[in-house]
C-alpha cells in the first residue's frame, strides 16, 4: 500500500510533465503561449553554462535574504514587546491595524520616489512586507504563551534581558517560524515585483525581460528558477525550525 | 541541625495563644512570614470570587507548614501572594529576607510547569543561571538533583519525552536547586506513584533538616501533612478561611515510613478528617449559599 502510494506520488507529476509536452507539441494557438519542459530545461542549460543563470538567482537570493533579515529582525524585536507589555501593545496597535492592509506592492512606486531605483528601495519594499506577517505572529505568539510559564519565569527570577531569552521568545518561537514562512513566501512574491525595473539581473528581471521580448521559453525558465530559489530557502528555514523548535514533536 | 527541632519548639501552652488571634502563632522571634487579615478577591463572570477571606498567620523561620483544605477554598491562591505572583486585596503581607545572595522564594506550581523548550537539565538549572551562578557549580548542583530524583538518564530529555510524574519530579528538583529561604510546594507528589511519593517526602525532609528552610506545603493527603509539617493549617470551604491550626507531636528527625505506624499520627489522621471532612460537604453544596467555582479551573 505504502510503495503504491509512493509510486502514484512520482508518477502523477511525471504524467502531468508528458501531457504538457505533448500538448505544447502539438501544433495549435496554444503553442505560442506554452514551452515544452524539454525546451525550458535546454534553456536552463544554457543559461547555467553561460553563467546568467547563476547572477539572475544569486541576486534573487541576496536581494530576497537582505530584506527577509532586514523585516524579521525588527519584526520580532517589536513583536515580542507588543506581546509582553500591554502599555507597548496600546501604543502601536493602532497603527500596525491601519498600515497592514496596505497592499505592499502599491507601496513600491513612493519607496522608488523616496530612495530611487537602486537595491535599496528592493530590499526595503521586501523588508515592509516581511515585517508585518513577523510582527504579527510573533505577537501573537507571546500572547498565547501558556500563563504559567510567565510565573515560571518570574518565580525563578527571570528579568529584562533574560525574560525575553528564555520565556517569550521560545515561548513563541514555534509561532514566531509560521511568520517567517509567510514572510519568506511574500519575499518571493515582491522581488518579481520588485525587479520589474531598474535592474539587469535576477529572476524577476529575467520573466519581465522575456515578457518584452515574447521569448515563452525564457519566461518558463524564470518561473522554475523563481520556484526552484522560493522551494530551496524553504526548505532551509524548515530544517533551521527543527533545530530550534527540537521541542516540538 | 537546630533546625530539626524548631517545629517543636512550641509546646503544648502555645496552643491555646494561638487558637485566641486565629491562625497567628506568636513567635518569638520576628516571623518569616506574616499574614495578617489577608483577603484575595477575583472578578468572576457572575460578580467577585472571595478566594481567601481574611488570613492572618505567622510562620516562623525554619517552619515546616502544610496546607489542607477542600479544592477550590484558595490554597494555590495563598501560595501565589507568598510568591509575590498575586497581589491581595486587602491586608498585609510580610515575608522577611535573611540573605541577599539566595533567592527569597521558589515554586512548585501545581500544574505542569517545566519549560517544554528546555532540557530537562536545563529546566532544573533555571533558577541558577537565572543568578549567573557559574557552570561548573551549576552542573554540579542539578547532577546531585537529578539523581535525587530518579531523572539522571532523562538530563538531556525534553519535557514532552517525560511522563507526568516525571515532569513533576522535574519541577521539585528546579525549586530544591535553587536553594531558596522559603520553598512553596502546591501539591508537589500530586501525581507520583505511592514509592516516589515516600521517596520524595523522605528526601525533602532530609534537605529541609539540613538547610534551614521555611517550607509552606500544600496537600490533598492528611496523611502526607503529617508525615511532614510542624503545623497543620486547615481551610475552610468557599470562601477560604483557617479553621484550625493543629500541632503535629512528632519528633524529628523523621522517617515517613515509621510515621504511618505512629498511633499518635492515627490519632491526629482522625483530629484532621472530622475538620475537613464539614469543609468537603460545605463545599460540595456549594457552602453559605454561594456556588464556588469550579475546582482547578485556573489549571
Ligand atoms: N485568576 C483567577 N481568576 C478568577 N478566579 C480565580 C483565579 N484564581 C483562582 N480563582 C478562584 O479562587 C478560588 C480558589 O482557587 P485556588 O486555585 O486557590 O484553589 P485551591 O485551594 O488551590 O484548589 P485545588 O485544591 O483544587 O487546587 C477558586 O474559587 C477559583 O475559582
Ligand atoms: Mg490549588
Amino acid at each position: 500500500m505504502k510503495d503504491i502510494k509512493r509510486a502514484l506520488s512520482i508518477a502523477s507529476p511525471l504524467a502531468l510533465l508528458l501531457l504538457w509536452e505533448v500538448l505544447a507539441r502539438i501544433p495549435s494557438r496554444l503553442t505560442h503561449f506554452v514551452a515544452p519542459p524539454s525546451l525550458v530545461m535546454v534553456t536552463v542549460w544554457q543559461m547555467a553554462l553561460t553563467g546568467e543563470l547563476w547572477q539572475h538567482m544569486g541576486w534573487s537570493f541576496l536581494r530576497v535574504m537582505l530584506g527577509f533579515a532586514a523585516g524579521a529582525l525588527p519584526g520580532i524585536a517589536v513583536g515580542l514587546m507588543m506581546g509582553l507589555i500591554p502599555t507597548v501593545r496600546a501604543a502601536l496597535q493602532p497603527i500596525v491595524a491601519a498600515t497592514l492592509p496596505i497592499p505592499k506592492t502599491a507601496l513600491l512606486p513612493w519607496i522608488i520616489l523616496l530612495l530611487g531605483v537602486g537595491e535599496s528601495s528592493r530590499v526595503t519594499i521586501i523588508g515592509i512586507g516581511v515585517f508585518f506577517l513577523v510582527l504579527v505572529n510573533t505577537m501573537a505568539g507571546v500572547m498565547g504563551i501558556d500563563p504559567i510559564y510567565l510565573d515560571v519565569g518570574r518565580n525563578f527570577g527571570a528579568r529584562g534581558w533574560r525574560f525575553y531569552r528564555t520565556i517569550a521568545f521560545p515561548g513563541a518561537l514555534p509561532t514566531i517560524f509560521a511568520g517567517l514562512k509567510l514572510g519568506l513566501g511574500t519575499a518571493y512574491l515582491l522581488i518579481v515585483f520588485a525587479e520589474q525595473i531598474g535592474v539587469r539581473e535576477g529572476v524577476g528581471y529575467l520573466i519581465w525581460q522575456a515578457y518584452d521580448t515574447f521569448d515563452i521559453e525564457r519566461m518558463f525558465a524564470g518561473l522554475l528558477l523563481t520556484s526552484l530559489l522560493g522551494f530551496l530557502s524553504m526548505t532551509a528555514l524548515s530544517a533551521l525550525e527543527r533545530r530550534w523548535v527540537p521541542w516540538r514533536s | 541541625m537546630e533546625v530539626m527541632s524548631s517545629g517543636m519548639a512550641h509546646a503544648k501552652e502555645d496552643d491555646e495563644a494561638a487558637e485566641r488571634i486565629a491562625g497567628g502563632r506568636p513567635c518569638d522571634a520576628v516571623p518569616k512570614i506574616r499574614l495578617r487579615g489577608v483577603t484575595k478577591a477575583f472578578a468572576g463572570p457572575s460578580g467577585e470570587v472571595t478566594a481567601l477571606q481574611d488570613i492572618s498567620l505567622d510562620i516562623a523561620d525554619g517552619e515546616f507548614v502544610c496546607l489542607v483544605g477542600p479544592s477550590g477554598c484558595g490554597k494555590t491562591t495563598l501560595l501565589r501572594i507568598l510568591a509575590g505572583l498575586e497581589k491581595q486585596t486587602t491586608g498585609a503581607v510580610d515575608v522577611r529576607r535573611a540573605d541577599g545572595d539566595r533567592p527569597l522564594s521558589r515554586m512548585v506550581f501545581q500544574e505542569q510547569s517545566i519549560l517544554p523548550w528546555m532540557t530537562v537539565e536545563q529546566n532544573v538549572a533555571y533558577g541558577l543561571s537565572m543568578r549567573g551562578v557559574d557552570r561548573k557549580r551549576q552542573k554540579a548542583i542539578v547532577a546531585h538533583y537529578l539523581e535525587m530524583t530518579g531523572l539522571g538518564r532523562f538530563a538531556t530529555s525534553y519535557p514532552h519525552q517525560l511522563s507526568g510524574g516525571m515532569k513533576q519530579r522535574v519541577s521539585v528538583a528546579r525549586a530544591f536547586a535553587d536553594d531558596p529561604e522559603i520553598l512553596l510546594m502546591d501539591e508537589p507528589f500530586a501525581s507520583l506513584d505511592e514509592q516516589n511519593r515516600l521517596l520524595l517526602q523522605q528526601e525533602l525532609l532530609r534537605i529541609w533538616e539540613g538547610t534551614q528552610k521555611t517550607v509552606v506545603f500544600i496537600t490533598h493527603s492528611i496523611d502526607e501533612a503529617i508525615n511532614l509539617g510542624d503545623r497543620l493549617l486547615v481551610m475552610t470551604a468557599y470562601p477560604g478561611r483557617l479553621k484550625a491550626i493543629v500541632d503535629v507531636p512528632l519528633t524529628r528527625p523523621r522517617d515517613v515510613t515509621e510515621t504511618r505506624a505512629d498511633p499518635r499520627a492515627s490519632r491526629l489522621y482522625m483530629e484532621v478528617w472530622r475538620q475537613l471532612r464539614d469543609e468537603v460537604l460545605k463545599a460540595k453544596v456549594g457552602g453559605e449559599g454561594i456556588r464556588p467555582a469550579p475546582a482547578g479551573n485556573r489549571a
